[in-house]
């Protein structure tokens, strides 16, 4: 007797620093291997193109019980997901994920960032985080945090100049993202101070 | 963003733009180009623009390319969530519609209904570059 094979469950989104995964459990079929498919529905195919979905082939048949829709969910706007799995001709109904998803939802974590001294300059590495991000970096003399000094930094080129120091004062460095699409930030990195070198520079 | 829509653009412009095979025409370009606008005329036309893609454009354009089909629901899916923020804007009357816009975009119309609603659809979303360069320049 064919059973019916279940559908998908436990399907879910993991959307970090707008990198969006879709996740569901496997489904167990002893001694045989199960296969998955994706489809995405956006809404503008729900409003004005009869609610209808698009597979992502990538994700077609695949054994993995994760797909990444990056490259899909490419709008800030509401998005619908469904699994289906397949063993040999058996096929299950769609697991659809419950509730939308919208990229604004994603997490924002504080960029990595490594200050320097080099010289009497101060300079900051950013991790390259794709080109939706920006950076909002912060810098001051310690002790002199009122007069706080900014810089937007829109594309992410090897070292970012900040400002040239002074001997003695340590001077502080902190960072967070930008997402344009989505209009949010991060929370602040950790701070981190240096001292210009040739002025007993160290690590703080 | 427009940004996003111009990438996903980009990875379909050459397979969409070889589809449209009547060259002798243009859908945003005929009589008069886009950048003979007047800046007060502007938001209004951005909006209709926008309006006559999802409304009228995206659903006539699906392809047997499952990766151009991917792309242009991200250029629809982007366009419906611009179109919003601009619907915003008309209902506070900061996008308002003069005769000149009106006469513009009734002309754009007209291009398009001249052609079978295919071919009209490949072709102004082949002229997408054009929207483009004029929003980005405006």
């Amino acid at each position: 007797e064919d059973i019916l094979l279940p559908a998908p469950q436990n399907i879910s989104i993991l959307s970090t620093n707008m990198k969006h995964f879709l996740t569901w459990s496997p489904v167990i079929v002893q001694g045989q291997t199960v296969r998955y498919s994706v489809e995405f529905q956006g809404e503008y195919e729900r409003e004005y193109a009869n609610e209808s979905w698009i597979p992502i082939c990538e994700c077609s048949l695949i054994t993995a019980t994760v797909c990444n829709i990056t490259e899909d969910i490419s709008a800030t706007v509401a998005y619908n997901l469904r699994v289906r799995a397949d063993v040999g001709a058996r096929r299950s109904e769609w697991g659809t994920l419950k509730g939308f998803f919208n990229r604004i939802t994603t997490s924002l974590t504080p960029p990595l960032m490594k200050v320097i001294a080099d010289g009497y300059h101060l300079l900051v590495e950013l991790e390259d985080m794709g080109p939706a991000f920006q950076f909002c970096v912060l810098y001051w003399k310690k002790g002199q945090e009122s007069r706080m000094q900014q810089k937007v930094v829109k594309e992410v080129s090897s070292v970012v100049h900040l400002d040239t120091m002074e001997a003695g004062p340590d001077y502080c460095v902190k960072a967070q993202t930008y997402v344009e699409a989505i209009n949010r930030s991060s929370s602040f990195s950790q701070t981190q101070c240096v001292r210009a070198q040739g002025s007993t520079s160290m690590w703080l | 963003s427009v940004t996003e829509i111009r990438s996903g653009f980009t990875a379909i412009k050459a397979n969409i733009q070889a589809r449209d095979t009547i060259r002798t025409l243009s859908i945003l370009s005929h009589p008069h180009s886009l950048h003979k606008v007047k800046p007060l005329d502007r938001c209004c036309i951005t909006h209709q623009l926008f309006n006559f893609y999802v409304d009228k454009v995206f659903k006539h354009c699906k392809t047997e390319d499952s990766f151009v089909n991917r792309k242009i629901s991200s250029i629809a899916n982007s366009f419906l969530s611009v179109k919003r923020k601009l619907g915003q804007c008309h209902e506070q009357n900061k996008c308002l519609c003069g005769q000149e816009s009106a006469e513009k975009f009734k002309q754009i119309l007209a291009n398009y209904e001249g052609l079978n609603v295919t071919s009209a659809a490949i072709k102004s979303l082949g002229e997408l570059d054009i929207l483009l360069d004029w929003i980005e320049k405006s």
